[in-house]
């Protein structure tokens, strides 16, 4: 039993559909020539000039005619608006806009008032700077360190997932931002399985959502508490991966984004730095593991070479610091060591910018949209297969009230 | 936080842009519907509107081959590009509606119709593969109220009755050049009264935010106070002030279709397009669609219930499980396939 489908309706007899019928490019018939009335000597009121010219046709009809349509083309070939006739006149740019192109303005007007939602996960043993590269990401205190966590606690003995939310605002845009964090993760001795907790979480909020989306009477707008973003902090060794970097990511990788990015790298030179991303690109590949931006899901050549370039570059090093210098007169985020200051932001120094661009500033919507097209189409697809289905469930308590 | 210096900004203001790129891409689609009688224009004002043409080898039947005619469901389909965002625009049009000596349920196919849209949509939407769905769904259906008689007839109240909770109605005063000005006026409140008095619900535009600017909110006032909207549609050029303007010729003068002071074509399109083409498909998908669906899911569950008390063979799902048993489910579905089918049948 795979599908659960609405039982099927026969369909009344079919309603006859025209044949779809794409504009027809513009004939290059020009007008006939104006017969009438303009340019009559200096007599007081010209007559209403022009027989009415149907556009496109060749000679003069009679208005009313409802059949008669005008046929400049819109193919999708043309690009751009179009005068709506052939001769060059003023006037021809009223009849050439329609207005569709605005709305995308309505489009950014609504979603600017409803504001957006993100909901990244920070994976990584502790010390390696997890919650300070977030607040440095985000300009804000908004990781769990913020939150009164003190330094010196206690590494849990199970992985623990804690998750901290604040909406924070730019440019008019309003953002929710969850930042889940996962203390405890590989630092026990015996790190069997401390994935787990983690995947559990992650199938959770799909759980949530989905259960919402089958409501009967849902939400206009469902929250989404879903990862859309799982940043994984491989510590700078330079080295190689380590067998934990692995089995996390081979296992995950499926269920939600993965971007894995060199924590701490400012204890790497930057030939030692090169070295490191080749190998540990190389491993990731070997080892299979798809991050993010997997190459699956490149939509199109556009898609391809902007991923291309991005994948080529990945992990990224990053060094994280909610501490300001001043450097040449300016002041910038760093860490300072005696023999000089590490700027977060300078790109020869770490690759911290590039991140927060790739991260924030040209990938954020399509992160969320992989976790909702693909990765949670994925798990529903599963859900929907196991136990013959999901039961629309009603927004009161129990179904059984009404058995 | 609101930031003002580089050094401050994050970057996450591109997300609207980000948004606005991928829209771009994958482009639109909008599905119009238009119903009234014949002769009331409706195809010129689409294409006035689109500027299509979408109805060049229509043949116009004459009255008696009308009269073994029902009512029809026909649809266009145009690409329209403009700006560099595409839209795929679907006019569904309804000829036949309101022609035949004896109208009574005329507005039926189109109900249907209607329905099975929805249904698709509710079918693809609960199904496994997702990832292309087509929104066939009516986004707003322009209903034309003939100018000639004194406001609202039986036919109309009905039509809009039965479709205001399934679409966005938007009733149009048609063909408003054969009336004055003072005659639209008074028209158009009696309409309003009407339309107030029999309780229909006509899509009503969403106020407007507070932090818009005065002139956007005066435009947005305007619009509302004309309603109904009295259009003319042509597909003709004319020659009026010295421009080439869409109109029609009369002998006492020259009617523009685009001049706001001789008709509401402005203001429709401004409306339909410009400013709330993406409420009314919000509005078909968060109302209309949603009470479809809570509706279909009630109907199955209370068939379920009725199965329960009614058909042994069927073992009855036990209470805590709220997920049954495949074999259950397939015995289930089949069963309310049946009563549905029967539904349906008592329903015509």
């Amino acid at each position: 039993m795979s599908d659960v489908v609405p039982p099927e309706v026969r369909p009344k007899p079919a309603v006859p559909a025209k044949p779809p019928n794409v504009g027809a490019p513009s004939p290059s018939s020009p007008f006939p020539p104006q017969g009438l009335g303009v340019g009559g000597g200096g007599i007081s009121a010209p007559p209403p000039s022009a027989i009415p010219v149907p556009i496109g046709s060749h000679g003069p009809s009679h208005g009313g005619s409802h059949g008669m349509g005008h046929g400049v083309g819109h193919g999708v070939s043309h690009a751009g608006s179009h005068s709506g006739s052939h001769s060059s006149s003023a006037g021809s740019t009223l009849l050439g806009y329609i207005g569709i192109d605005t709305i995308i303005e309505q489009m950014r007007k609504k979603t600017m008032k409803t504001g957006f939602d993100f909901n990244i996960m920070v994976v990584g043993h502790s010390g390696l700077g997890k919650s300070t590269l977030v607040n440095t990401l985000f300009k804000s205190q908004v990781s769990r360190r913020s939150a009164g966590w003190a330094r010196d606690e206690k590494i849990p003995k199970t992985v623990e997932i804690k998750s901290v939310s604040h909406v924070i605002e730019e440019g008019g845009v309003k953002m929710k931002l969850t930042v889940v964090d996962t203390p405890g993760f590989g630092d026990q001795i015996n790190n069997d399985n401390c994935w787990e907790p983690i995947s559990k979480y992650i199938n959770e909020q799909y759980e949530k959502f989905l259960k919402e989306e089958v409501n009967i009477t849902r939400k206009k707008r469902i929250p989404d508490t879903r990862v859309h973003c799982c940043l994984y902090f491989i510590s700078p060794t330079g080295h190689s991966l380590r067998q934990l970097d692995i089995e996390f990511m081979k296992r995950l990788s499926h269920s939600v984004n993965i971007i894995p990015i060199i924590a701490k790298s400012d204890t790497l030179t930057t030939e030692e730095r090169q070295e490191f991303k080749q190998r540990v690109r190389k491993e990731l590949e070997m080892s299979g593991i798809e991050f993010y931006p997997q190459k699956e899901f490149d939509e199109d050549m556009e898609d391809k070479s902007d991923n291309d370039k991005i994948r080529e570059a990945m992990p990224f090093a990053v060094v994280g610091s909610d501490k300001e210098y001043q450097v040449n007169g300016k002041r910038v985020l760093g860490r300072k060591t005696a023999w000089g200051i590490v700027e977060v932001e300078n790109p020869n120094h770490c690759e911290f910018a590039q991140l927060r661009d790739f991260l924030i500033r040209s990938h954020l919507q399509d992160l969320k949209e992989v976790t909702h097209n693909i990765h949670y189409e994925t798990y529903r697809a599963k859900r929907l297969n196991e136990n013959g289905g999901l039961h629309p469930i009603s927004s009161t308590d129990t179904q059984e009230s009404n058995l | 936080i609101s930031q003002t210096s580089e050094k401050e900004y994050v970057g996450f203001a591109t997300l609207p842009n980000q948004v606005h790129r991928k829209s771009v891409k994958k482009g639109f689609d909008f599905t119009l519907m238009v119903a009234g009688e014949s002769g009331l224009g409706k195809s010129t004002l689409v294409n006035s509107l689109f500027l299509t043409d979408l109805h060049k080898d229509r043949k116009l039947l004459n009255a008696e081959e009308r009269i073994r005619q029902t009512v029809e469901i026909t649809k266009h389909t145009v690409d329209i590009e403009e700006k560099g965002v595409k839209l795929k625009l679907t006019i569904v049009d309804t000829p036949g509606f309101g022609d035949a000596v004896n109208n009574t349920e005329c507005w039926r196919p189109i109900t249907q119709y209607i329905d099975q849209q929805f249904e698709q949509y509710f079918r693809d939407e609960s199904g496994l593969n997702r990832k292309n769905i087509q929104d066939n769904r009516v986004h707003c259906c322009l209903y034309f109220i003939p100018p000639f008689g004194h406001g609202l007839r039986p036919v109309d109240i009905e039509f809009m009755k039965a479709l205001q909770d399934k679409v966005n109605v938007v009733p149009l005063i048609a063909k408003a050049d054969c009336l004055t000005p003072l005659e639209i006026k008074k028209l158009k409140e009696r309409l309003r009264e009407e339309i107030d008095k029999y309780g229909i619900k006509i899509y009503q535009f969403p106020d407007c935010d507070s932090d818009e600017d005065e002139e956007f909110k005066q435009q947005d006032k305007d619009l509302k106070e004309s309603t109904p909207f009295a259009v003319i549609g042509s597909n003709t050029v004319v020659e009026a002030r010295g421009q080439r303007v869409r109109g029609r010729l009369y002998p006492w003068g020259i009617v523009e279709v685009e001049n706001p002071s001789h008709c509401d074509f402005v203001k429709l399109r401004t409306m339909l397009i410009r400013t709330h083409m993406h409420d009314l498909k919000d509005i078909t998908s968060d109302c209309h669609y949603e009470n479809y669906r809570a509706q279909c899911i009630q109907n199955m569950t209370r068939c379920v219930e009725m199965m329960s008390v009614f058909h042994s063979p069927l073992a009855p799902l036990s209470p805590p499980c709220v997920y049954p048993a495949p074999l259950q489910l397939r015995r289930m579905q089949q069963m309310l396939q049946k009563m549905q089918q029967q539904m349906h049948e008592q329903e015509l």
